[in-house]
């Protein structure tokens, strides 16, 4: 069943200490290990406590606290979980953590709802006609392998969504074992875009922003207190920021064509047209004055009259930004999602980089992240692009294995891609998951996963927010159903079928983690303490904090090779943009089977449990729309049907409707709520990295006859106070924060 | 109770507290939300669900207004006719305000809703014959109806989801009223602990769920006749007093540097809450 790679392992091929590092991760380090030993390996054997009879610790109906890591998104925040009588009932930030300093957001406090969720799969599941038939794991093993059989490395592909530790180690490990470069990581609303314009802007693909340092932030439509990057964290540095830097309460300026969450916390929202964001960087930049060299000539015809006749904001506003980013240094300015979005996404993020340049920024509130320095270990970023790739690959029938983790591309790939088809080219699908979402109903087999509660493993957050950490993940409690498994203990599984001899000694992923943690710790602050010291120390704290350097950053980008397209002219056909939104809670979509975020109201419309479209009154006016009116919502690529909400933080030119809810599968709390925008989008690309234009989409709305009351928890005043004084609001010259009793948190 | 009996022996009713013969002593909890750092991202509501077992009441329940979230995040536009919201929205989280004169507590036929020695409006579950008169009372909508019996409800809390269930807090059934109780589990804990120790609760001993949750730390929590503690300072810094109904910053003509208030003060709840009016920028 092997193939001849892995004859050759077992006919003795030499393995020496580098093989040996890359087998537990530390391949390419640039820290050195320390000369120790592998410590003992724990056995594994599960021990029943009685109550008459407990350890220390556990005393009925007296918490413990066990530190793990978030897995709810890919941030890394430090959780504490309460357990009480061998039950997790709540979890809470670790304020050690420098990334979320104890705090959570909604998402992870429904971390518990994950792990309890009815709607798990539990066992093994083969495909028989339309139905699972519950299979052993020794019976899918000896299927994965007999599959793989006789198969070349480039016909294997693995998908994933971002991963990084161990479980990467392993995974990078695992593929190598065939020889195969297939790993397509995959997430469908990462800031992908903006990874690659910031590498060129600054050198690094994900600096630090220090928006608690700024004195005036201007985004344009990065939604940092919502679902951008490292929420918890820039929430954080945002009240620190709202205290004010020598007391002088920092300015939030939010540029963006539908309001996100930070566009309601701004203190001037503007609302510019769809995809002109770099060409007001551009204006800027111009108006500020102070550029020179190509930059000056980059920006020349970016004069005020144009640009407020092309973004639609006001020059008068334009001379209040740029009076203001003068007068307050330093200032941040930040290009989000909602920037990279279109076909000129880079050049727009580029632009947008190249005004922290001019301020002078880069350095003081752009600064170097910290690195974790072991390579094999860091993050795998995703993208659509790779998403893309493989699609094509499938459609070209290049694939006959594929295996599927952590990502629900039958979801969230654009309708027009056809991806749900070319899946079905590849002849063997493996799914490991935690629910039957719509890409694991599409597989041939289906491998139940311990929840993220139940788990062991290492995470490498991709946002360093202070030194560089590792955070470690362990199980809460014991496993709620006996047939999962950990993703480690899986792959380590399917490793040991292929390289026996490097992975004999781990008998399971635990064993294999306490190894590679124990067999460098040296570089990871364990010092002379011994083995079971700085383990049990190290699973305690469940952050490991590292001395690193940074990477240096690069400001001197300049403006070469930017060019932004004119504002496209509006299409009769679809006069109208589509901007698919990306909730806190919801995201992706991959988290609304857990009932808390479903009922949990949008914080801007207040809608629950169902999708909406979000129309500006004026256009709805125009339109003979009124809210609750069921609109079809038509594009290029199909239409779908939704209730109509007006909402006046939008462009009159655009609509949004928000993703994660249009699940076919999922669960009982996801499945029949909503509608899912990903099936409509358009097929445009950014130029420069080939990521998916989310913004790009172009629809039209049109009445169909049928009315809804919109289930929300805002009352019939809608968003009036009725002359009460109930939130209540100053201008900043009336106040004195300076001399305010303030804590944080 | 007849509505003219209620309206001519009022002050007898009434019932305010600290009454002067039983102050607050040691402890009167209270809070402080400060509105510039909230974001209004939810996650203390949802925090709150966490901690005191709300049930998810589902789509058709939520359309008739069953929502049984203590902690809800209130959206505000501005009124100023403008064609877009250029200065953002307004968040205001808002839950049981904890009034020391609660107008929901002096309806309440069987004396269920009281005052706790240390300032707390609290609901006694298996006294409550669910009138309602204190959800139809209350200025501030913030008190909780149970229309069905959540738990043998259906995905409520099915197997597995129920063994999240925080066995501190009660589990409540059909007809029962119920609302924020400024997680008085944790401060139960908190208080016993102290006591064992010879010792009173010191100030950030005991953290409300959404307190702990809030990621810009806006809430603070915490005995107000502590005079070290946060919460008394904050509110000392900004003139609010308990036991007034109109503080120095409604005095001064032109407005005020001062940011606290009580929402609905002119009604004389005395609630334990104070807000910090959100501040935006004059300059842009």
């Amino acid at each position: 069943m092997m193939n001849s790679g892995s004859v050759k392992h077992l006919a003795g091929h030499p393995f020496d200490r580098r093989d040996f590092l890359k087998v537990l991760g530390w391949g390419g380090a640039a820290v050195a290990l320390s000369g120790c030993g592998n410590g003992s390996v724990e056995d594994g054997k599960e021990t029943v406590v009685s109550y008459v009879e407990t350890n220390d610790y556990m005393i009925p109906s007296i918490s413990v606290y066990f530190n793990s890591t978030c897995a709810q998104c890919d941030a890394g925040c430090s959780i504490t979980g309460r357990i009480r009588e061998g039950r997790v009932l709540k979890l809470e930030g670790n304020p050690n953590s420098a990334i979320n300093r104890g705090k959570t957001c909604g998402l992870g406090q429904a971390g518990v709802q994950h792990h309890y969720n009815p709607d798990r799969v539990r066992e093994p599941l083969l495909r028989n006609g339309d139905q699972g038939e519950a299979i052993t794991w020794e019976k899918a093993y000896a299927l994965i392998a007999e599959k793989l059989n006789g198969v070349s490395g480039e016909e294997i592909a693995f998908l994933t969504g971002g991963v990084s530790g161990h479980l990467k180690v392993l995974l990078g490990n695992y593929l190598d074992s065939f020889g195969s470069k297939n790993h397509f990581v995959y997430e469908a609303v990462g800031p992908a875009v903006l990874r690659a314009a910031n590498k060129k802007s600054y050198g690094v693909e994900m600096p630090r922003f220090n928006i608690n340092k700024a004195k005036v932030v201007l985004s344009f439509g990065a939604d940092f207190l919502g679902a951008w990057i490292s929420p918890v964290h820039f929430s954080q540095q945002y009240a620190q920021f709202r205290k004010g830097v020598d007391g002088q309460r920092g300015v939030l300026v939010q540029i963006e064509s539908k309001m996100t969450l930070t566009g309601a916390n701004a203190d001037r929202w503007l609302v510019v047209r769809p995809g002109t964001e770099g060409i007001l960087a551009l204006g800027i930049i111009n108006a500020l004055g102070t550029a020179t060299g190509d930059i000056a000539a980059a920006v020349k015809g970016y004069d005020k009259a144009r640009v407020s006749k092309d973004t639609g904001v006001s020059a008068e506003q334009i001379d209040k930004i740029v009076a203001l980013l003068k007068e307050r240094t330093p200032s941040l300015v930040l290009a989000g999602s909602a920037a990279e979005g279109y076909a000129h996404g880079s050049q727009n993020a580029a632009a947008i980089n190249l005004l922290n340049q001019v301020l002078g920024n880069v350095g003081k509130t752009v600064e170097a992240a910290a690195v974790v320095p072991f390579p094999q270990m860091a993050p795998a970023t995703g993208n659509t692009f790779a998403l893309k790739t493989l699609n094509d690959g499938l459609n070209a029938g290049k694939y006959k294995v594929l295996f599927s983790y952590a990502a629900n591309p039958v979801f969230t790939a654009p309708g027009a891609m056809k991806f749900k088809d070319n899946l079905a080219k590849a002849g063997f699908k493996v799914a490991f998951t935690h629910y039957l979402d719509e890409t694991a109903m599409q597989a041939d087999l289906v491998l139940p996963l311990d929840s993220a509660l139940e788990d062991w493993g290492t995470q490498v957050p991709e946002y360093m927010a202070e030194g560089a950490q590792i955070n470690i993940q362990q199980p809460l409690m014991e496993k709620l159903h006996a047939n999962t498994r950990g993703m480690g203990d899986i792959l380590l599984a399917l490793i040991k079928l292929r390289r026996a001899d490097d992975y004999k000694k781990y008998d399971d992923y635990y064993a294999y983690l306490r190894a590679a943690v124990l067999q460098n710790k040296g570089a990871l602050g364990g010092g002379v303490a011994d083995d079971d010291t700085f383990w049990n120390e190290t699973l305690s704290k469940g952050i490991i904090k590292l001395a690193s350097a940074a990477h240096a950053l690069s400001g001197k980008a300049g403006a070469a090779g930017l060019s932004l397209p004119a504002p496209s002219a509006i299409d009769a056909q679809y006069p109208l943009q589509l901007i698919p939104s990306v909730n806190a809670s919801l995201r992706d979509g991959r988290n609304t089977n857990q009932p808390w975020l479903q009922e949990s109201p949008d914080p801007l419309t207040t809608i629950v449990w169902d999708s909406w479209v979000e129309i500006h009154p004026r256009k709805a006016a125009e339109l003979g729309i009124v809210e609750g009116d069921i609109v079809e919502v038509t594009g290029k690529n199909g239409s779908i049907k939704v209730q109509a909400y007006l909402f006046p933080g939008i462009h009159p030119d655009a609509i949004s409707i928000p993703l994660g809810r249009g699940h076919e599968a999922l669960g009982r709390y996801a499945k029949g709520y909503g509608v899912n925008p990903f099936q409509i989008l358009d097929m445009v690309f950014d130029k420069e990295t080939g990521e998916l234009a989310l913004h790009e989409t172009r629809v039209k709305v049109s009445k169909t006859g049928s009315r809804v009351i919109v289930v929300k928890d805002e009352g019939p005043a809608g968003g009036s106070q009725m002359g009460k004084k109930i939130a209540a609001r100053l201008p900043s010259d009336k106040v004195k924060l300076s001399e305010e009793v303030y804590y944080v948190g | 109770m007849s509505v003219s009996n209620l309206l001519e022996n009022w002050s007898d009713f009434r019932h305010t507290h600290p009454v002067d013969d039983v102050p607050h002593n040691p402890y009167k909890w209270a809070m402080s939300i400060d509105l510039d750092a909230c974001s209004g991202c939810n996650a203390c509501s949802v925090a709150c669900y966490a901690e005191n077992n709300l049930p998810v009441v589902g789509k058709d329940k939520y359309a008739h207004g069953y929502a049984m979230h203590w902690m809800r995040i209130e959206r505000y536009w501005d009124e100023d006719g403008r064609d877009f919201p250029d200065q953002g929205a307004q968040f205001l989280p808002m839950m049981c305000q904890q009034c020391e004169a609660a107008p929901c507590e002096t309806v309440c036929p069987v004396g269920a809703t009281n005052h706790t020695p240390d300032g707390i409006n609290s609901q006694i579950y298996n006294r409550c014959i669910g009138s309602r008169y204190c959800e139809a009372n209350c200025p501030y909508k913030v008190r909780y109806f149970n229309w069905y019996d959540y738990p043998t409800t259906d995905n409520v809390w099915p197997a597995e989801m129920n063994q999240q269930l925080n066995p501190d807090v009660t589990v409540r059934g059909k007809g029962v009223m119920e609302k924020c109780t400024f997680c008085i589990q944790r401060v139960t804990v908190a208080k016993n602990n102290a006591k064992n120790e010879g010792r009173l609760v010191h100030d950030g001993e005991v953290w409300t769920a959404c307190q702990q949750a809030c990621p810009t730390g806006a809430i603070t929590f915490g005995n107000l006749v502590d005079p070290e503690s946060k919460v008394h300072k904050q509110w000392q810094a900004q003139q609010v007093e308990l036991a007034k109904d109109a503080q120095t910053k409604d005095k001064e003509e032109g407005g005020s540097e001062l940011r606290g208030y009580r929402i609905f003060e002119e009604l004389r709840p005395y609630p334990s809450v104070m807000y910090l009016e959100r501040v935006r920028e004059s300059a842009v």
